[in-house]
């Protein structure tokens, strides 16, 4: 026990200060992780960034440098246009529904008595379910003329509803190709987005919901708060701010990232109507083999999360945290 | 300021049963303590009495009023809770305003933004901010009303907490153990300014607390509570000098009570290890002598009992001796004078008598039982 106590002392005659001799070991101990994360994380989109100057593909031996060009194309081209806004679009509109619907059932599921955990199972089964797998029922459940969700709408032609101006026509016409018509295609690519995300917030607002103090909720009784609704304001909306800056956050990358649904169900179409961001670099880099072009359009994938991220950071955390 | 009736209280949780009738009366303007063991039931009870659980059997009145089917925002009372309960996104003037916006304002009112430009409203709140200005400088708090609660120590937080529930002035405060996060120092000063509070106020005081110091020290009267049941309620001095349950008797007290296990003859006499007391049973057979620290003496033969200095306590302004008594498993401890520091060592015998109106006899079910002095000896 002596000798173990002793040893450092007598042989570290080089670095006499312990300060130093940890700093040392500290930097020998974090080098692995460090030139990990340089190798995996950085490293990648360094290439990345220097190849989105370039018209580089992938099997030839030389590359031309071509500075802003790809870039210029992406900001005048008119499909890429469309490609912002289609991402655009997607995420304005999933986003706060799925944010909202999330907090709506994890509420409504918490009011609960009983049957709390079968609820909270059946919304969670579409996030558990692989969105590839799930977007073939939806390519049946949508197809024109055959799909259950046309042919379910079929049936109310000539009922009441047919005063709803929309549904008249469409009784006429015949209902939407959802999937097929350039107004409707990214609506509906929404509406599933939702169906899947939905869950994944509940299960994230349930979280957050059980951290607020019971007292909290007794407190506002005493202080004369009657309704559900001032009840919600005063303390389950500000409690659950963290969760909201990080449920908005997630929502709002992985909605960004939007890609099985559109690879399965649309490619992009109509009229590049549902063509958004990473199917672009998808068909561009990968499927086209045009590299260089996909590297810049991730690069300015990456920096509008970037600017979530910092958006977060900068004026939303300092605002939920009670410090 | 209201008298408040507890009759029968009952309440059980999916089967266990938490409280077990509890009955009380509490006078108007009074201090009045709930002291008992961790999980004994005393915030289940003020929880009821608040209106934030329901009982499962009995009646709660506040003011000779019955408020059972009320709910908690309108039995004008006003609660601290153990934790503070204080909202965490708000400043401290907003936490004690909240009682006032939420009573005074119209629900349009209080809408953020627009709610400030509705007739009626600026006067209301300028009134508002006035009150909590005052609740504040009462308290000493008045620098930190643009402070959230994450920002204060844990005294300041617990005045905030005091501070919203008295800006409305209530029927009665229900405090919930609001003490027991402080440290020792700050928790001897709060005591002293919530029994004031209570005494300028002129309200009524519910104080929940597993602390019997605290309960000695500021109330007016105690209820002593174990196991879902009120075992007595009484005056500390009561409590104190005349416990009516061998639990009461542990549970009151610094150092503890002394507990001698004793026997009782068909006379009627009792012993302790064979050796006569000195005392006999009155009506009932006493199982247990009580006797205070502070009411046995030193003297030159072993009158009551005889033991060997174990340890001594010095807290400078008493003196705490356990001895060794041969038979008994718990030492039995003394208090000294001061004067006595340096003049009793470890190892010592010493033989104690007991001043006789200071000790307490229980029968086999732990209830007090009248002893007598047995001035001839019993058997003559
Ligand atoms: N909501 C509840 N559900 C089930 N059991 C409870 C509930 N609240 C309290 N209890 C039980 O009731 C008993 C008394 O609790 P409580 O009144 O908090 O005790 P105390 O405040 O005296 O420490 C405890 O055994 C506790 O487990
Ligand atoms: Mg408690």
């Amino acid at each position: 026990m002596s000798e173990i106590l002793t040893t450092p002392l007598t042989s570290s005659r080089r670095s006499a200060r312990p300060e130093a001799r940890q700093a040392r070991a500290g930097a020998i101990l974090v080098s692995p992780a460090v030139i990990l994360l340089i190798v995996i994380l950085i490293l990648p989109v360094a290439v990345a960034f220097v190849l989105s100057f370039s018209d580089y593909t992938l099997g030839r031996d030389r590359l031309t440098w071509v500075g802003f060009e790809n870039y210029a194309d992406i900001f005048t081209r008119s499909s890429y246009r469309k490609m912002i806004v289609a991402t655009v679009l997607y995420v304005v509109i999933t986003v706060p529904v799925s944010v909202g619907l999330g907090l709506g059932a994890a509420l409504l599921i918490r009011s609960l008595k009983i049957g709390q955990s079968l609820y909270k199972t059946v919304y969670f089964l579409p996030v558990m379910a692989s969105l590839l797998a799930m977007a073939i029922v939806w390519e049946f459940a949508l197809h024109p003329t055959l799909g259950i969700v046309n042919r379910t709408l079929a049936l109310g032609c000539g009922s009441p509803l047919e005063l709803w101006p929309w549904y008249a026509r469409s009784c006429a016409d015949g209902f939407p190709l959802w999937l097929g018509d350039r107004d409707y295609a990214l609506w509906t690519l929404a509406f599933i987005g939702i169906w899947q995300s939905f869950g994944f917030n509940m299960v994230l607002y349930l979280a957050g919901l059980t951290a607020v103090p019971r007292d909290l909720y007794g407190a506002a009784e005493m202080d004369g708060v009657r309704s559900g609704w001032e009840r919600f304001r005063l303390i389950t909306w500000p409690m659950l701010g963290p969760t909201t800056v990080f449920v908005l956050t997630i929502t709002t990358i992985r909605s960004f990232q939007v890609f099985d649904t559109i690879e399965a169900l649309t490619h992009g179409g109509p009229a590049k109507s549902t063509y958004v961001m990473i199917y672009a670099i998808y068909e561009k880099g990968i499927a086209q083999n045009l590299v260089g072009l996909g590297a810049a359009i991730t690069m300015l994938f990456l920096g509008f999360v970037m600017l979530i991220s910092v958006a977060q950071r900068r004026f939303v955390e300092r605002k939920v945290h009670y410090q | 300021m209201a008298t408040v009736q507890l009759h029968e209280i009952e309440k059980s949780f999916a089967g266990t049963d938490v409280l077990k009738g509890v009955s009380l009366d509490i006078a108007d303007g009074e201090f009045l303590s709930l002291v008992g063991p961790s999980g004994c039931g005393k915030s289940t009870l003020l929880r009821i009495l608040a209106g934030l659980e329901t009982q499962s059997s009995g009646t709660v009145s506040i003011g000779g009023r019955l408020v059972d089917g009320l709910r908690a925002a309108d039995r004008d009372l006003a609660m601290v809770f153990q934790s503070y309960a204080l909202y965490p996104h708000l400043t401290v003037a907003e936490n004690i305003a909240v009682p006032l916006t939420m009573r005074r304002l119209s629900g349009a009112q209080r809408l953020p933004g627009i709610g400030s430009f509705l007739p009626g409203s600026r006067a209301l709140r300028r009134e508002i901010a006035t009150t909590v200005r005052e609740a504040a400088e009462m308290l000493d708090i008045a620098h930190l009303l643009d402070r959230k609660p994450g920002q204060l120590s844990g005294g300041q937080r617990q005045r905030v907490a005091v501070g919203r529930a008295l800006v409305r002035e209530p029927a009665a405060f229900l405090l919930d153990e609001p003490l027991s996060n402080l440290d020792a120092k700050m928790r001897v000063h709060m005591r002293a300014e919530i029994a004031q509070l209570n005494r300028r106020l002129g309200a009524t005081f519910v104080y929940v607390t597993h602390d019997q110091a605290e309960a000695m020290t500021m109330s007016d009267r105690i209820a002593v509570m174990m196991e879902g049941e009120l075992l007595q309620v009484g005056t500390p001095d009561a409590l104190y000098d005349h416990p009516a349950d061998i639990r009461v008797a542990q549970f009151i007290g610094s150092p503890a009570i002394n507990i001698l296990p004793v026997e009782t003859d068909e006379a009627g006499v009792i012993r302790l290890y064979g050796a006569q007391t000195g005392f006999r049973a009155g009506s009932a057979r006493i199982e247990h002598l009580g006797v205070r620290p502070e009411a046995l003496m030193p003297c030159d033969d072993g009158e009551l009992l005889s033991g060997r200095v174990r340890l001594i306590e010095n807290l400078g302004s008493d003196l705490f001796v356990q001895l060794d008594v041969p038979g008994m498993l718990r030492p039995v401890t003394l208090r000294l004078p001061p004067s006595a520091r340096g003049r009793v060592r470890p190892g010592d015998l010493m033989h104690l008598r007991v001043d006789s109106d200071r000790i307490v006899g229980f029968d086999a079910g732990g209830k007090a039982a009248p002893l007598l002095r047995a001035e001839v000896p019993a058997h003559v």
